[in-house]
């Protein structure tokens, strides 16, 4: 999929980039090394006062066409054997799905070694920090990949780190990455942190008063990640089919399957 | 440069609710990323029961909103009447048809209630005339995916105008936001059959 | 004949020597290292430049985190620096809560212009180069050797495609309040003023109306807070939140990392400022 060759398909309208590599009047380029494509996809993190919930839709297309309808975006990281045992990180890779298996590979091999090495598991902060360098390694051969990793801090508290390609992060309350971001965005500031949101009676005109965001219960959470996604499946065609959802709590990680429009 | 329709930013989205519609822009007009108005309005009267929203190309949306009023006048004392919101679009498509080698860099939308039958009506249009009736809403500008996640989050059928009030509200003012290019405030039309609210929004200044 | 040899002989043991992949497996990596993966091509430069400036192709498949306004000036009471705290890719506003100001040491701040990860990574990498700096002098490192590590280390990369516009701030016993500018094509320069950043012209020319050496510190701070509210609004690609900063004699005081919207709005209507600006209906 990902191509060395010259001749992708041609852009199309409504998705996010084109496959072939692009060309801009201004500069006359010729590159037939184009080793990336978009392989589509959503993820959202919510974090919450003693909880961290990650989503991500399964579909994964190229171009107009969908390679297959089931694979997950999200993974455990560290924990015990290939089956992370006991792991309390959850990555969402979307974008390239070859190049998001590869750094989930390379940050399981870190988590888990860490733990070899020191005997205790490695916190979120560190992760997100190790994630951080392990992206920018590839700085002048970027991983075409927006990662979000989610977890408990050392207090318990949710912990949501969100990156861009070359691995500038910030830790967050919610974020949404990949295709349908921009549709999904802005409906969690406005329903999570409630921006442009006044509360009524508080006065008129510039004396209205904000409303202040605080931590939402899990319920809550859990219902906005579903109204979120369902409004981008009606809206973005590289969106669909199912979403993965990881809760993760002290108790562990749990894991849910809802399915989304299959068209 | 990048392409005209993002080069003086904006944003338009317009609501059915139950027996009334709503329609609302921001106000801002740049060059790229210097801020030159916080005061450009993209939504033009037609008359009291259809109005217009124009975003895009900042000349263009001037041009083409004189052309409307020009030709919905002419509408007017010919047929001594006021045109109706489905008319009107149907002008609107093939005014800019008309222009299709060399179109007109706008992406217009259409609000109202036809006051014989009583029904809200919006659409909206492609740079070259291809109209999109919608039941719901519509959204153009550079915030349209924003304004697309937000609507198709909020949007309920049969809002009354107070509530489509706030809901198209929300939309607009979370989804320029997230936009570069839109926000500085914003204009509100709420049009029911012999009523139009007219409201100012206060928005992020950034 | 010993070619020969070597050739069909085998290892008594097995050979052990690891990559230096499995190797830094084995014995956790070195921190913050300076290996970079590069594309299998002729000219990288080209290709990152292809694959990531969204200046000279908006189509570019991966967008970098840019648009800033970012400012430091010195005064009597030490240094000023303050940010606003957006970033963008392309018109889409990616983050409103980017920290600009990155805390070097507790008396040394980075600003950050240009590729996010860039100067986090780098100003980063420059912190563990400071501490070093104490642990091997037992002293303090001086603005003006901090900001020449990290000019130096840009420099090193220069054409590779890094994108950093920073300012280095900090009081020593040595230099007083010093300010430096450097920037990843190189440029290192000391200076009593620099705003840096898609919003730069915007402060400056509020900066330059209203600067003067001798003010008190709670002038300043209003003027430093002023110049990037001034940015904020004109800039698209500026915006958010407020971050201010004090630099003094005794290490660096935060000022707060505060919206701009209701500052806007105070500034507005107290002070009849941004007259621009429509707050009635017509």
């Amino acid at each position: 999929m990902a191509s060395i060759l010259p001749g992708a398909p041609q852009e199309g309208i409504g998705y996010s980039f084109s496959q072939a590599a692009p060309n801009a009047a201004s500069e006359p380029r010729q590159h037939s090394f184009y080793p990336y494509s978009d392989n589509g996809g959503t993820s959202l993190g919510i974090s919450g006062t003693d909880f961290t919930i990650m989503a991500a839709d399964t579909r994964n297309v190229s171009g107009y066409s969908i390679n297959t309808r089931y694979s997950p975006r999200l993974y455990l990281i560290g924990g015990e054997g290939p089956e992370n045992k006991g792991a309390r990180i959850v990555l969402s890779v979307v974008g390239f799905t070859a190049d998001g298996s590869a750094l989930k590979e390379r940050l399981d091999n870190i988590v888990k070694m860490y733990k070899y090495h020191h005997g205790k598991p490695m916190s979120v902060s560190a992760c997100a920090q190790r994630l951080s360098h392990l992206l920018y390694s590839k700085r002048f051969f970027p991983f075409y990949v927006s990662a979000i990793l989610g977890g408990l801090d050392e207090e318990g508290k949710g912990a949501l780190y969100s990156y861009d390609y070359v691995g500038s992060y910030e830790r967050e309350q919610c974020r949404s990455a990949g295709a349908a971001s921009s549709l999904i965005m802005p409906f969690l500031d406005n329903q999570v942190n409630f921006k442009n949101q006044y509360q009524p009676g508080s006065g008129t005109g510039h004396n209205l008063q904000a409303v202040v965001a605080e931590p939402l219960p899990r319920e809550r959470v859990t219902q906005l990640v579903r109204d979120a996604f369902t409004s981008a499946v009606e809206r973005h065609i590289e969106v669909g089919d199912g979403l993965q959802m990881m809760i993760i709590t002290k108790d562990g990680v749990q894991e849910k399957y809802v399915e989304l429009k299959k068209d | 440069m990048g392409s005209p329709f993002s080069m003086n930013g904006g944003a338009c989205v317009a609501m059915v609710g139950k027996d009334c519609v709503g329609i609302a822009c921001d106000l801002r007009l740049g060059m790229q990323a210097l801020t030159v108005s916080n005061n450009f309005p993209k939504i033009f009267g037609i008359n009291d029961s259809v109005y217009l929203g124009l975003t895009g190309l900042a000349t263009d949306v001037a041009t083409v909103s004189d052309l409307f009023r020009f030709k919905v006048n002419m509408y007017r004392l010919r047929e001594e009447r006021n045109i109706s919101p489905d008319t009107f679009a149907n002008l609107v498509s093939t005014s800019l048809y008309e222009r299709r080698f060399g179109p007109y860099f706008v992406s217009p939308v259409v609000a109202g209630i036809n006051q014989t039958s009583g029904k809200p009506f919006i659409c909206g249009f492609d740079s070259i005339g291809c109209i999109d009736f919608a039941k719901d809403f519509i959204v153009s500008g550079t915030a349209s995916d924003q304004l697309f996640g937000m609507c198709e989050g909020l949007y309920e059928p049969d809002l009354g105008p107070d509530e489509l009030f706030e809901t198209l509200s929300q939309a607009l003012l979370s989804a320029v936001d997230r936009d570069a290019l839109s926000g500085w405030g914003a204009h509100v039309y709420i049009i029911e059959k012999d009523k139009v609210t007219k409201r100012l929004l206060k928005g992020r200044q950034d | 004949m010993d070619t020969l040899v070597a050739q069909y002989s085998c290892p008594a043991i097995e050979d052990t020597t690891l990559d230096a992949e499995q190797d830094e497996l084995l014995h956790g990596p070195d921190a913050l290292s300076l290996n970079f993966s590069l594309p299998p091509i002729a000219q990288p430069s080209s290709w990152l430049r292809a694959m990531t400036d969204d200046a000279s192709n908006p189509n570019c498949p991966i967008k970098i985190a840019h648009g800033t306004t970012t400012l430091a000036f010195r005064f009597k009471g030490g240094i000023i620096v303050c940010t606003d705290s957006r970033a963008t890719q392309g018109n889409w506003i990616a983050s409103q809560t980017v920290k600009k100001v990155i805390e070097i040491n507790n008396s040394l701040l980075g600003t950050m212009a240009g590729g996010a990860a860039d100067c986090q990574y780098w100003l980063a990498y420059l912190g563990m180069q400071c501490r070093l700096h104490e642990l091997r002098n037992k002293r303090r490192i001086t603005v003006a050797a901090a900001s020449k590590i990290l000019a130096n280390l840009v420099y090193s990369y220069k054409g590779m495609g890094l994108s950093m516009g920073t300012m280095c701030a900090g009081v020593t016993p040595q230099e007083g309040p010093a300010l430096y500018y450097v920037d990843s094509d190189g440029t290192r320069m000391a200076g009593n003023m620099f705003c840096v950043g898609s919003g730069q012209t915007f402060a400056y020319g509020v900066l330059d109306a209203e600067y003067r050496y001798e003010m008190e510190d709670e002038e300043a701070l209003e003027l430093g807070r002023r110049s990037i509210l001034a940015a904020m609004h004109r800039d698209a690609y500026s915006g958010g939140f407020i971050n201010l900063y004090h630099v003094k004699e005794d290490g660096w005081v935060k000022h707060g990392f505060s919206d701009m919207n209701p500052i806007f709005w105070k500034t507005k209507l107290e002070k009849g400022e941004f007259s621009n600006v429509t707050a009635d209906m017509e």
